[in-house]
């Protein structure tokens, strides 16, 4: 049962529409007011939304965007209404209106049927995210490193830096705290990158999550520095409270190791490694990664958080 | 009001919170907000600085980062480690959604100075006495009176009549809740921050701001935010719904036990924080008062 909800000052459907819908399978909700709604798609996101064009204050415009923006929301339909006329639909401007599909309320609700099943089977062919973060996957991390690579050198270029991202002592802290835990970690990880590259690169940015504890992202090199940092410093903030307080206090946990040896573990922490990626200097991301894999155990063998940026001039 | 009738009355309340996805807050604090996010360059932790004045902001920021989507179920507990896993574009859509009185009342005005005293005693208590984690302290001071927003904004009628009621019987407004609706303001703020997936260490201080000595865990941070509750009232500040100040809890102040120079420096601490205090809130009223 795909779950649908409706931001709308007016009514969208008719009685009659809402309930042959249902009967079709869509679970639709029709928030009280526009806050209400606008509060339960974000703490509950549904399969598909449907939003009025030209809400008061253009609050359409603004919620639209806000889903774009946000990685883990980035995939969610949105299917745009007209309740005056069809015509104002057909001269949008899309980056404007970053949706998936349209309809006039008028429009009858065979044509409304077809068209959120439409944007609901469209979604399924991009589903590379990851399931547990809902950040982009391999296929789309390649596809941006590729794109990066790329570019044409004769053109002025900002030079880009691929950061490299996973999660020190891991598998034990798995193995101590259980895996749920071990998943909130790993999503506070996701939050805290795409919250921190999303305010400093904005658009420039990239987060992708390779499996695992391991993340990609991608900055402007000027704001590579500032990312790291600005990241470590939140993680720090918050690691604390995935662990248990008696541990948190000894600044160390008890797990077994790889060899299934009981072992003491310092307090999890981050390792991230910065490849400076100049347009023309690496033609392949084997490379990327391959010079990342170099600097990996430098920053590994260091203690808690840290961060290196590769500075080498060729 | 019979047994019988307070019962109903306590679960058709009951029914009526699982309804609940926002509260409105007081106009002024939300316009200042709603200003900011324009700004290209603002940032989640400047939003951040404003939204922890506000106990209605507070509370829905920390529902949304607990919510099973984010994936952080009662886990957090302080706006700064919300804004950091929330991020600025959700923050954003937060403030520009987010609900008002659509008529300030003094009492709206005074529950929030009532509040944010509140936050500002535990916090400086908190640390004082050297507990960890004063942000969070800070935080359960701040939504304790959780449950009065909740019967302000969503039982008016019950409201006025709690008034009226405590007015002419010369009671605090928890007995005439006792009496109306057979169920007090912090249990219907426990209800809700529970519902809303807050963490044990916020729902358990709402709940046990008047009887922290019945708290079945964090009875430190109950008997400071009880304590906090109490001072505030007594110096003054802010306006809890009645002129009365509970009554202290021996064994509530035994956990916090302050010397009299402990006292006598907090007292001092807190008469400059207020001060600060005073100009922050008279500077939001005065410019609503002028718009209005």
């Amino acid at each position: 049962m795909p779950k649908v909800n409706v931001i709308s000052s007016s009514s969208l459907f008719t009685e009659e529409e809402t309930a042959l819908l249902t009967a079709k399978g869509f679970e639709l909700m029709f928030g009280g007011d526009i806050s209400e709604s606008v509060n339960s798609f974000l703490s509950q996101p549904p399969d598909l939304l449907i939003i009025e064009k030209d809400l008061p204050a253009a609050m359409d415009k603004t919620i639209i965007h806000t889903i774009t923006k946000n990685l883990q929301l980035a995939l969610m339909p949105i299917v745009l209404v007209s309740v005056k006329d069809k015509e104002s639909l057909f001269c949008l401007d899309w980056n404007e209106y970053p949706v998936d599909e349209i309809f006039f309320a008028g429009a009858s609700l065979q044509e409304k049927i077809a068209r959120l099943d439409l944007a609901l089977k469209r979604v399924e062919k991009v589903a590379d995210n990851n399931p547990l973060t809902k950040l982009p996957g391999n296929t789309s991390i390649l596809r941006h490193i590729q794109a990066i690579l790329v570019r044409d050198q004769n053109e002025k270029q900002d030079t880009m830096v691929v950061g490299y991202v996973d999660i020190d002592n891991f598998k034990p802290y798995n193995d101590r705290y259980g895996f749920a835990r071990g998943d909130e970690v790993i999503r506070m990880v996701a939050r805290i990158f795409v919250n921190v590259v999303n305010e400093e690169a904005k658009l420039k940015g990239f987060v992708g999550h390779i499996g695992g504890d391991d993340f990609v992202f991608i900055s402007p090199a000027d704001k590579a520095d500032t990312i790291c940092q600005k990241v470590l410093a939140n993680f720090s903030a918050l690691i604390p409270l995935f662990i248990d307080e008696e541990e948190r206090e000894a600044g160390c946990f008890i797990s077994v190791d790889r060899r299934g040896n009981k072992q003491t573990f310092p307090i999890t922490s981050l390792s991230i490694i910065g490849v400076m990626c100049s347009p023309g200097r690496y033609q392949h991301y084997g490379e990327v990664s391959q010079v990342a894999a170099q600097m990996k155990k430098k920053v590994k063998s260091l203690p808690g958080n840290n961060y290196l940026i590769d500075r080498r001039k060729d | 009001m019979t047994d019988e009738l307070t019962e109903a009355k306590r679960h058709q309340i009951k029914e009526r919170l699982k309804n609940i996805q926002s509260l409105p807050t007081i106009p002024p604090i939300v316009a200042k907000l709603n200003k900011m996010v324009e700004d290209e360059d603002m940032t989640a932790t400047r939003l951040g600085v404003v939204i922890e004045r506000d106990q209605v902001l507070t509370s829905k920021l920390l529902k949304m980062v607990n919510s099973s989507f984010f994936g952080f179920p009662q886990r957090i507990s302080t706006v700064s480690n919300a804004l950091v896993l929330l991020g600025f574009n959700v923050i954003k859509t937060l403030i520009v959604t987010s609900s008002i009185f659509e008529v300030m009342q003094a009492s709206d005005v005074g529950l929030w100075e009532h509040s944010l005293g509140c936050a500002l005693i535990s916090s400086s208590i908190a640390r004082k006495k050297g507990i960890k984690n004063p942000e969070e302290i800070s935080t359960a001071g701040l939504i304790h009176d959780l449950g009065k927003v909740v019967v302000r904004a969503e039982l008016p009628e019950d409201f006025q009549q709690l008034i009226q009621y405590a007015e002419k019987n010369n009671v605090s407004i928890s007995e005439a809740e006792q009496k109306l609706l057979g169920i007090m303001h912090p249990e219907i703020g426990a209800w809700l921050a529970k519902q809303w997936n807050l963490p044990p260490r916020l729902v358990i201080p709402i709940r046990f701001h008047h009887n922290p000595e019945q708290a079945p865990e964090f009875k430190d941070v109950c008997a400071i935010i009880h304590f906090s509750n109490i001072l505030i009232r007594g110096l003054g500040f802010g306006y809890a719904g009645d002129p009365w100040v509970p009554p202290l809890e021996h064994s509530a102040w035994e956990k916090i036990k302050l010397g009299k120079n402990e006292m006598k420096e907090l007292l001092d601490e807190l008469e400059l924080k207020l001060l600060e205090l005073i100009d922050f809130t008279s500077d939001f009223t005065k410019n609503s008062k002028k718009e209005a």
